[in-house]
């Protein structure tokens, strides 16, 4: 059993959260490295593995995965109270800085120069998500015999969305209960795991 | 249903729905382009969200700003922010069936099908956002950079805002 300690104040864990949530510029994996550096190594309220836990976890989560994590590790640090106190401390604040900034591009979104900029940032936002989906793609396909059906599954996905054949919900849906009765037979392996 | 309503269930259940922070675009696009924004809009909100601080979800929030004011990015924070929670009672309840190689099966399927979702929707980006050989060579080193994971995800928007000023005019 692990030494038990009283649970941190509940502005604390907001000073955390809220540190976690305004650092981490780009999101992703640099958020989880914050999680890890701020509550694991420097303020010690989550232990290494409980942390790989949780973050396992959070990975079949719907949406946000890191709002599944900031709950995940809030109900270990604090209980009912750390779950509210860590998702609001990770997105209210970065949420706010968004809505302003977007508030600030739409002051300046018929400048000619902002228009010229965007023409240069929408190929970057383009490429951006289709790198994303193949980042998301790569893992689940390294598994030997069974990548075909994977392979099959986003083309097909892919396929129905460009050519307008069935709502996007229908296609998640019906990968969802295909990937049910067909796709679960190996489990997640180690090289899924966060850290390095 | 009133409008107020029906707008923050479209940003629930896109967060509900798809795994991970992206992968409610497809859900979103499909519901709001082109009775709510337009996909320039959803352009500067992806911006805007890799430029901002916190998880890349969040670009969510800006999208629902652009939609409709502070209501809309609330309405974005709240859908975002409880769709996940879902797991704190399903591991409590449920860590059975999160095990389960069928669970597993779903998530995957769900997973490998918004990969194929997000690359429609990136395809569709980049044929709105222009196809003059510069755009399509940003495009193409975007990608690469990003499934490379090294570079700065903010750096490569402001590359792209760079070439649009020196090349978009």
């Amino acid at each position: 059993m692990p030494i038990v300690k009283s649970p941190p104040t509940s502005r604390a864990l907001a000073r955390a959260w809220f540190d976690i949530g305004t650092q981490s510029v780009g999101g992703g994996s640099s958020t989880l490295f914050l999680i890890r550096r701020i509550l694991v190594e420097r303020l010690g309220w989550i232990t290494m593995r409980e942390f790989t836990e949780a973050w396992a976890l959070s990975q079949l989560s719907p949406g946000i995965h890191l709002v599944a994590l900031a709950g995940l590790l809030g109900r270990r640090i604090a209980g009912s109270r750390g779950i509210i106190v860590s998702v609001a401390g990770m997105m209210v604040p970065a949420a706010v800085i968004t809505a302003i900034a977007t508030a600030l591009l739409g002051e300046v979104a018929q400048h000619p120069f902002t228009i010229a900029a965007l023409a240069g940032i929408g190929p970057v936002a383009g490429g951006m998500t289709i790198g994303l989906a193949l980042t998301m793609a790569r893992p689940v396909i390294q598994r030997g015999r069974w990548a075909i059906l994977d392979v099959a599954v986003i083309v097909a996905a892919l396929g129905v969305l460009l050519a307008g054949a069935a709502q996007t919900i229908v296609v998640i849906f019906v990968a969802g209960a295909f990937g049910a009765a067909l796709l679960g037979r190996e489990r997640p392996t180690s090289s899924d795991a966060p850290m390095s | 249903m009133p409008e107020q309503l029906q707008l923050f269930l479209i940003f629930l259940k896109s967060s509900a729905l798809a795994v991970g922070g992206l992968a409610s675009l497809p859900l979103l696009r499909a519901d709001l382009v082109p009775q709510y924004v337009t996909d320039a809009g959803i352009v500067q909100a992806l911006a805007v969200g890799r430029l901002a601080p916190g998880p890349n979800g969040l670009y969510i929030v800006s999208l629902g700003y652009i939609v409709a004011g502070w209501t809309g990015a609330l309405y974005a924070l709240i859908g975002a922010s409880l769709a996940p929670l879902v797991m704190l009672p399903a591991t409590a309840l449920a860590r059975r069936w999160l095990v389960s190689a069928w669970f597993g099966g779903l998530v995957r399927g769900v997973s490998l099908a918004t990969a194929g979702l997000l690359l429609a929707t990136g395809a569709t980006i980049v044929a709105g956002s222009g196809t003059q050989i510069w755009q399509l060579a940003l495009v193409a080193v975007t990608v690469v950079v990003t499934v490379q994971g090294k570079l700065h995800p903010a750096v490569m928007i402001v590359v792209g805002a760079a070439v649009g000023l020196a090349l978009g005019r």
